[in-house]
């Protein structure tokens, strides 16, 4: 009896795993024969997919929609249903936000006003990764012949797999610690903050200060870039390794499989590395105008002891 | 939740909360940030080279604003991290 309650239980899991066998090598044989170019390529850039208007609409566009839906999807979900005590669905999805806001609530005094964009940039890059990695992505598409190959253009693409949509959001990251670094310095305070100290060095400094400050959006938006895409270049690899003869085909079950877990771990960590960086770049904008002025303050009460303590309020940014 | 505070006492969720995790991001960002330094430094001096027809000498110099401010990186983000 307990054996045939087991066996009803997993019963269907192994006919479907011999299902999946019995139809994936059949369509692994179908791959194209030995001499043609394999239909498994990764382009550098998006591939446009169709004209709005003039306006080019791509793959990894169709990808980053796809992933905002689903962010939209979740959060009207969690806020329509969610409770004082969460589910187990509301606590997965709570899970992250607790741990980041965790995280920030340790930074400045401020947090509350970046700790939205540190978690929404979290949860985009993160389900726009792991979307990324969903069967179908990157291999359901058309196939068209070019200068007498026949190449494969996705309908949907990982967005972080594009330049465009990391260099966005890295612009997005600068444009707000730099927006910061102005709100608490004043625009005069920033650019003499650039110059740096002492002003005669000024033609040497400000160019070092410059490229200092570029390296962080290039750094943000390369890094991303360069993971996801060589994670597409990775998958695509294992998959053409696997299947490029007969005898090694029953690999290509359990080889991409080992990779699709890594991909899951990296896009996790790309996530949550562009986000602590986004949050670590505002502090640091903050942080040195409130130490900077905590000096000034401080030397200026020492010098002024006898007076009314109106300055440290003055100085205090608003 | 617990009561809310002050605005100056507004630094975690939660009263009696756990100290926030390390934040080990900065990690990932120092290797890739000299690495760029130095490239966008060496960019820029190609580009004002072959606009001004000056080889070599703003690749020169893109070359040692470059290494100077990844240096300078590594100076900043020890500051930072040693202040807290």
């Amino acid at each position: 009896m307990a054996a045939s309650a087991s066996w009803r239980r997993v019963g269907p899991i192994v006919l479907a795993v011999v299902v999946l066998l019995v139809v994936g090598t059949a369509a692994l044989l179908q791959s194209p024969p030995e001499g043609e170019e394999s239909l498994i390529h990764v382009s550098i850039k998006a591939e446009p997919l169709f004209d709005v208007g003039g306006f080019e609409v791509t793959n990894s566009m169709v990808g980053a929609v796809l992933a905002s839906l689903l962010l939209l999807a979740g959060a009207w979900y969690v806020t329509r249903r969610s409770t004082l005590v969460p589910g187990k669905l509301q606590s997965v999805l709570e899970l992250p936000v607790e741990y980041l806001a965790n995280i920030t609530s340790g930074s400045t005094s401020r947090w509350r006003s970046y700790v939205g964009l540190v978690i929404g940039l979290f949860l985009m890059i993160l389900v726009a990764n792991w979307l990324g990695l969903l069967p179908g992505v990157g291999t359901i598409g058309v196939v068209h012949v070019e200068e007498g190959h026949e190449t494969l253009t996705p309908f949907v693409r990982a967005a972080g797999a594009d330049l465009n949509f990391t260099l966005g959001l890295a612009i997005i990251t600068f444009v707000t610690f730099v927006w910061w670094a102005v709100r608490v310095n004043g625009v005069k305070g920033y650019l003499l903050e650039l110059v740096g100290q002492p002003r005669y060095m000024a033609p040497l400094m400000f160019p070092i200060h410059l490229i200092s400050e570029l390296s962080r959006l290039v750094s943000l938006s390369m890094r991303l870039f360069g993971n996801v895409f060589a994670g597409e270049v990775l998958l695509a690899t294992m998959f053409a390794l696997t299947t490029a003869a007969v005898f090694v085909l029953p690999l290509a079950f359990f080889v991409p499989a080992i990779f699709l877990g890594l991909e899951l771990i990296f896009g996790a960590v790309q996530a949550l590395v562009f986000a602590l960086l986004t949050m670590t770049y505002i502090t640091m904008g903050i942080d040195e105008h409130e130490g900077e002025h905590h000096e000034e303050a401080t030397e200026h009460d020492e010098r002024t002891p006898a007076r009314p303590d109106h300055s440290t309020s003055a100085s205090a940014p608003a | 939740m617990g009561p809310e505070g002050s605005a100056d006492d507004d630094s975690h969720p939660e009263s009696g909360a756990k100290p926030p995790p390390p934040n080990w991001g900065i990690v990932f960002d120092l290797g890739l940030r000299l690495g760029i330094s130095v490239g966008v430094g060496l960019g820029v001096g190609l580009l004002l080279d072959n606009w001004l027809g000056t080889r070599p000498i703003f690749t020169l110099i893109g070359m040692v604003v470059g290494i100077s401010a990844a240096m300078y990186t590594i100076w900043d983000v020890a500051r930072d991290a040693m202040r807290r």
